[in-house]
């Protein structure tokens, strides 16, 4: 009990100690969850500032105006072309919708005529295309309320809807609700995948072997790393979630034991995959190279950064197979109240499987030296 | 065990004396037997030294007897404990320097001590390892900051800390300076006058000669040779051979009518008299160049060394 605390305390001091790991490990997930919640943590729907130059002045184009304004995700600024375009220029406006003159005329000719190519009418949609996601985003807005507007003058369709986010539940979470708790499972997710990188060096410095040389037994140096890893997760929770309260007001609605006990069963589980990687990996670079390559697709396949149900299907059959998924989606219930991806119940047997699986696979593999 | 291993060991050692007894070890790594049938014994308070060059089998031999490695066979006891079945008990009692420093680069050189004593049931003050070791200034500085000469005391300063009955020492002077390595001869010479025993490989012949009670020459995995130094020189090398730049009206049959003269051999300028008698060859010397009124320039003795030894053993230089 003596040696399991001293070399604790020995490997956070060296942890703490190691600038790398610490940014690794604290700075990089709170830069995440700072520019995630700064980027998204307006809400729910964004709000694009658009110039809306009307250049047709007829009651059908003030309709359009209308339906532009109706989706509730465009300010429309009305404005002329030139005063417009300046403005996109310097940034304030998102993007500028010109409605041509002729425009009244167009809609108002015989059915059937405004789908044909030569009498169809653009409407001109001026972005910035390096903010390419803002520009996507404002791009399929017009899409989607042009084709509505279509579909009424062709009478295809009755009525004009345009589906804000076609997310079911995750709609409902602010933003940095989403990515607060999502960001922490990939905080968790890292350090303890990362954990092979201090292993493999140990095992390359020979400290394993020095170790070993002592009457110190093995399980209580795979204890004390553990025990690392744990008061090393809880720090990082602790850090990220005042982060997420203080300065972008999310509110903690779950459960906190709850929350706690998958924070601790992500880190154990992670961590097995970490000890699985310095099992197989024979040097530091062979763990850095094989600790990337896992942790960078779980972490874009997960659910951290996109919802899994935007995903198309063969991205959710690999989803649904990742850890992180399910340690994100505990944490989002758990500290939000985020609608479930999968029960609880079921989010904890799939990381302790996790957990038993490599834990199994690094017991029998794991060299010492 | 313990009795039979000694008692078909290849030197009669008393087995109440011995810390460690080694009879027969075999290792193989695939197609290489490093190890090839060992044996030999080490008494309790003495500097016991393998001697021989990279790749002779003394680091695998050592870090079977310490426990951290399997033997594929051979008889073994360490303090009389079998290092298969009991390495716990043997490592609580032992002392550990690996050839190569193995620490934790951001804790400090005291942390580190006070960390290794943890690990023990009984460990010395860490003041005490301080001062022997000379680490005194550099107490709060972390391991990777520390020189060659201050990591390799900090791994000898970590061997004691449970101050061991038994240290093994695994070329604890390799890439030292001359100052550092006689730094580290003291604490060896330190230890055997309080009664510790030492098993230290080494490819250094004046390293085996300055510290070892008795060594054993190694290469391709077997003992070539084992016993004091002198005695692994005199038993090759009965004669020694005393010289001088050559005069020309001292024929080749009358240096060999000297008085204890073998054989007379000439190298360069140099005449060799290979005698068993040097003080009497050399007031022979003396006294014929006397009369003749000239001076023996460069008159010496020349002694065989373990260097000679490894080569007439061997049939190659220890460090080549």
């Amino acid at each position: 009990m003596d040696s399991l605390l001293a070399l604790t305390v020995a490997n956070l001091r060296s942890f703490v100690r190691d600038r790398a790991a610490l940014f690794w490990t604290i700075a990089f997930p709170v830069i995440f969850v700072v520019l995630f919640g700064t980027l998204f943590g307006g809400g729910g729907s964004a709000d694009f500032q658009v110039g809306w130059v009307d250049q047709d002045g007829t009651p059908a184009s003030a309709q359009l105006m209308d339906a532009f304004a109706h989706t509730g995700l465009l300010t429309l600024k009305v404005t002329d072309q030139a005063a417009g375009l300046a403005s996109a220029r310097d940034g304030t406006y998102d993007a500028v919708i010109v409605v041509p003159k002729g425009y009244a005329t167009a809609v108002g000719a015989p059915r059937g005529s405004a789908s044909t190519p030569a009498d169809a009418l653009a409407l001109v949609l001026y972005v910035d295309p390096s903010h390419t996601a803002n520009a996507q985003a404002i791009g399929q807005i017009v899409v989607g309320v042009t084709t509505g507007v279509n579909q009424v003058l062709t009478g295809q369709a009755p009525v004009l809807t345009v589906q804000t986010q076609p997310i079911q539940g995750e709609a409902t979470l602010s933003g940095a609700s989403y990515y607060v708790p999502s960001i922490l499972a990939m905080a968790i997710m890292q350090l303890g995948i990362f954990a092979a990188i201090p292993l493999v060096q140990q095992r390359e410095k020979l400290i394993l072997k020095r170790l070993g040389a002592t009457p110190l037994p093995r399980s209580t140096l795979v204890g004390s790393n553990v025990l690392v890893r744990l008061v090393i997760a809880a720090g990082q929770t602790a850090i990220i979630l005042a982060i997420g309260i203080a300065v972008f007001k999310v509110q903690v609605t779950g459960s906190w034991a709850l929350m706690a006990v998958f924070v601790a069963l992500g880190a154990l589980a992670f961590t097995a995959v970490g000890y699985v990687i310095a099992s197989f990996a024979r040097t530091e670079e062979a763990a850095n190279g094989v600790t990337q390559a896992v942790q960078v697709p779980m972490m874009f396949l997960s659910g951290v950064f996109f919802p899994i149900a935007l995903m198309p299907d063969w991205m959710q059959g690999v989803a649904r197979l990742l850890p992180l998924t399910y340690l994100a989606d505990a944490l989002r219930q758990t500290m939000v109240g985020g609608s479930p991806y999968a029960p609880l119940a079921a989010c904890f047997v799939i990381l302790a499987g996790w957990l038993v699986v490599c834990f199994g696979i690094s017991a029998r593999f794991f060299r010492w030296q | 065990m313990t009795s039979t291993a000694a008692g078909r060991g290849a030197e009669a050692a008393p087995d109440a004396d011995a810390v460690v007894l080694c009879h027969d070890l075999r290792k193989r790594y695939g197609d290489l037997e490093a190890v090839a049938g060992v044996s030999f014994t080490v008494r309790r308070g003495e500097v016991f030294g393998l001697l021989g060059p990279n790749g002779a089998g003394k680091t695998t031999t050592i870090e079977i007897l310490e426990g951290i490695r399997d033997a594929d066979g051979g008889d073994l006891a360490v303090l009389g404990l079998d290092p298969r079945r009991q390495a716990r008990q043997i490592k609580a009692r032992i002392g550990v320097q690996l050839q190569t420093s193995s620490l934790y680069p951001y804790l400090t050189v005291s942390e580190l001590i006070e960390l290794f004593g943890r690990f023990f049931p009984r460990h010395l003050p860490l003041a005490e390892l301080l001062d022997a070791l000379d680490l005194n200034e550099k107490r709060d500085a972390q391991t990777r900051t520390l020189s060659g000469g201050q990591q390799q005391r900090l791994s000898v300063a970590l061997a004691l800390v449970n101050d061991p009955e038994l240290v093994f020492l695994d070329e604890p002077t390799t890439g030292l300076d001359p100052a550092a390595r006689r730094a580290l001869w003291d604490v060896v010479r330190d230890l055997r006058r309080r009664g510790r025993s030492v098993l230290l490989t080494t490819h250094y012949m004046e390293e085996a000669e300055a510290l070892c009670d008795r060594l054993a020459i190694m290469d391709h995995g077997r003992i070539l040779d084992l016993g004091t130094a002198d005695e692994l020189v005199s038993r090759r090398f009965h004669e020694r051979a005393v010289h001088f730049e050559h005069v020309a009206a001292l024929d080749d049959a009358r240096l060999a009518a000297f008085a204890g003269v073998d054989r007379v051999a000439h190298e360069g300028d140099e005449v060799l008299l290979y005698t068993s008698d040097v003080p009497a060859t050399i007031g022979a010397v003396l006294a014929a160049t006397d009369a003749l009124g000239v001076q023996p320039a460069g008159l010496a003795v020349r002694q065989a060394s373990l260097e000679d030894v490894f080569l007439d053993l061997t049939g190659r230089a220890l460090r080549d």
